[in-house]
């Protein structure tokens, strides 16, 4: 190397330092930076569809007359359970470490003095959030396609519009999760209340909500109602083999939407209010 | 507030000297009355008035999972793309720019506090807010410190010190405003506040101090003489009287043995101002 092209080697790092971008960037960074984050939702996405599907591959080479392939349309069912339970659990803690982390390092003050409008500093983290979640639940389910697309042996496979479908009804889970627990942690200003409270409602409150028959209808305000009936058709028997979640109240798929509409705006709007009032 | 001037902000604990920089930057709500800042009225036109505005309140916060580097590019995120350039020249000015890609966590107090300068120059500011910025550093910290705030007013800048460390105030600040119960109680150039406008020295004689007063009070240009503590206290129009007082008293056989200017502390000032409004 000549001593003549250090200098420019170094500028074109600063540079690269400080190439401009956005707020929601910077919130993507922050959540990208942290490694143990990282590496947890890794695990809880990525990690559990390799995982799982590397046990039923496993299975199957070692008594395929016991254990059938790792593919197929069940199977795809199987991985979107897994990306339901686990990546919906993935989203809260990325909606929760989203919605609190400039609080609790005491830096929300410090973006306050720059005069920036509050709303924008929480708006921000819709998108920074979701492009540091999407992409691991996205990879998860391509995992969870491609081998259910090309290890089915004798089973049959899924075609390309139930793995769409079934696709788009993963991202849009994940990205519904995570909105709620970013509301919800801007309120709170707490990762470990929202992770609980929310792990609370999904896990237990919401199950029991929803085995209470003489609630009736008033059931639908449970997110996973509306998700359980939202599945893609192909997958929703085997999606249903986990916790009993009713899968007809009597709501139209139209009213089952608005109510999502309503969960995320009652969320979005409770988060803002809060980012715009608190004291930083 | 003077432009261009090192400012201190002085006042008791619970005296409202964080309250009101919190209000002005928008940190936390104020109920009545109007501020301004640069001109320009805050609330309404924040955003505006802080555009050129650096601040600290406290020690400065940073997400100790990111770089020095990062940290300011999230900051300038929040500021606008003309700060991005301002990274670089800001990590040199403070002397970081040899450690700015390692993580803040593993940064010293003193470190962090010349990151927290090197925040508040991406908004190229017109007035600097400082509260307690000296806390926590080491005496060589201190010192680098001031020289720094001296060098941001020799540029033009507005500083503004908000400290209890009465000295350092007194070392770096130009123009000092001492605050009471949210009110501020006298201001001035900082020589002013001191009472270095009355010019006073000490002159200890080996006995008849009596007859050396009645001597001393005869010289035209002095203002006062008392007895204190075994010595002459005396009040001048002008400290070039000095010598002539000496001429006196050697003359008229008194064996002198002190003679000493008064310099009259901040402190001593700071003090009288708040015990009597404490006994008022």
């Amino acid at each position: 190397m000549s001593t003549a092209s250090v200098p420019a080697i170094e500028s074109a790092v600063v540079a690269r330092h400080t190439r401009s971008y956005g707020l929601a960037h910077a919130d993507w960074l922050k959540l990208w930076k942290r490694r143990g984050l990282f590496w947890t939702i890794f695990a809880m996405t990525v990690g559990a569809e390799i995982v799982a599907y590397g046990v039923l591959a496993i299975l199957h080479a070692a008594n395929p007359a016991h254990h059938g392939p790792a593919g197929g349309i069940s199977n795809l069912g199987h991985g979107m359970f897994i990306l339901n339970l686990l990546g919906a659990v993935a989203a809260t803690v990325v909606g929760a470490s989203a919605g609190s982390g400039d609080l609790s390092a005491g830096v929300f003050r410090e973006l306050v003095v720059t005069g920036r409008s509050r709303l924008a500093l929480f708006a921000a983290r819709v998108p920074g959030g979701l492009a540091f979640l999407l992409p691991f639940t996205a990879v998860a389910f391509a995992i969870a396609a491609v081998v259910s697309a090309t290890a089915n042996g004798f089973l049959p496979a899924p075609s390309v519009t139930l793995m769409v479908e079934s696709g788009l009804w993963v991202l849009a889970e994940a990205a519904f999760y995570f909105i709620v627990s970013l509301g919800l942690a801007s309120l709170t200003g707490s990762r470990a209340y929202t992770i609980g409270i929310l792990l609370a409602w999904r896990l237990i409150l919401s199950r029991i909500l929803m085995s209470i028959s003489f609630l009736g209808v008033f059931r639908e305000v449970v997110p996973d109602v509306h998700f359980t009936r939202l599945v893609p058709a192909g997958v929703a028997e085997t999606l249903r083999e986990g916790p009993h979640v009713p899968t007809s109240l009597g709501a139209s798929i139209a009213v089952l939407l608005i109510w999502l509409a309503v969960w995320l705006a009652v969320w979005l709007a409770i988060g803002a209010w809060r980012t715009a009032t608190r004291d930083a | 507030m003077p432009r261009g001037v090192a400012f201190g902000y002085l006042g008791p604990n619970g005296a409202g000297k964080t309250t009101l920089i919190r209000m002005l930057l928008g940190l936390t709500a104020a109920y009545g009355g109007t501020m301004t800042i640069r001109g320009l009225p805050v609330p309404k036109r924040r955003s505006e008035a802080l555009s050129r505005v650096g601040a600290i309140v406290d020690e400065p916060r940073f997400h100790g999972h990111l770089t020095g580097r990062e940290n300011l590019g999230v900051v300038a995120a929040a500021r606008g793309r003309e700060s991005f350039g301002r990274i670089q020249p800001s990590l040199e000015r403070v002397g970081l720019a040899q450690r700015a890609d390692e993580r803040v966590r593993a940064y010293s107090m003193g470190m962090r506090q010349r990151l927290g300068i090197a925040r508040c120059l991406l908004s190229d500011p017109e007035l600097l807010i400082l509260d307690e910025p000296m806390n926590g550093l080491d005496p060589a910290g201190i010192l680098e410190f001031r020289h720094l705030i001296r060098s941001l007013v020799a540029e033009g800048r507005t500083v503004m010190l908000s400290s209890h460390l009465l000295d350092e105030v007194e070392k770096t600040c130009d123009y000092v405003a001492i605050v009471d119960r949210g009110e501020i109680v006298t201001q001035g150039p900082i020589d002013e506040m001191r009472g270095v406008d009355q010019p006073r020295v000490l002159i200890g004689v080996v006995d008849q101090l009596e007859t050396a007063k009645e001597l001393l009070e005869a010289v035209t240009g002095v203002v006062d003489v008392r007895i204190e503590e075994g010595l002459l206290q005396l009040a001048l129009a002008d400290f070039d009287l000095i010598p002539e007082l000496n001429e006196r008293l050697v003359g008229a056989g008194f064996a002198v043995r002190r003679l000493e200017p008064v310099q009259a502390s901040l402190e001593q000032r700071f003090l009288a101002i708040t015990s009597r409004l404490e006994d008022a």
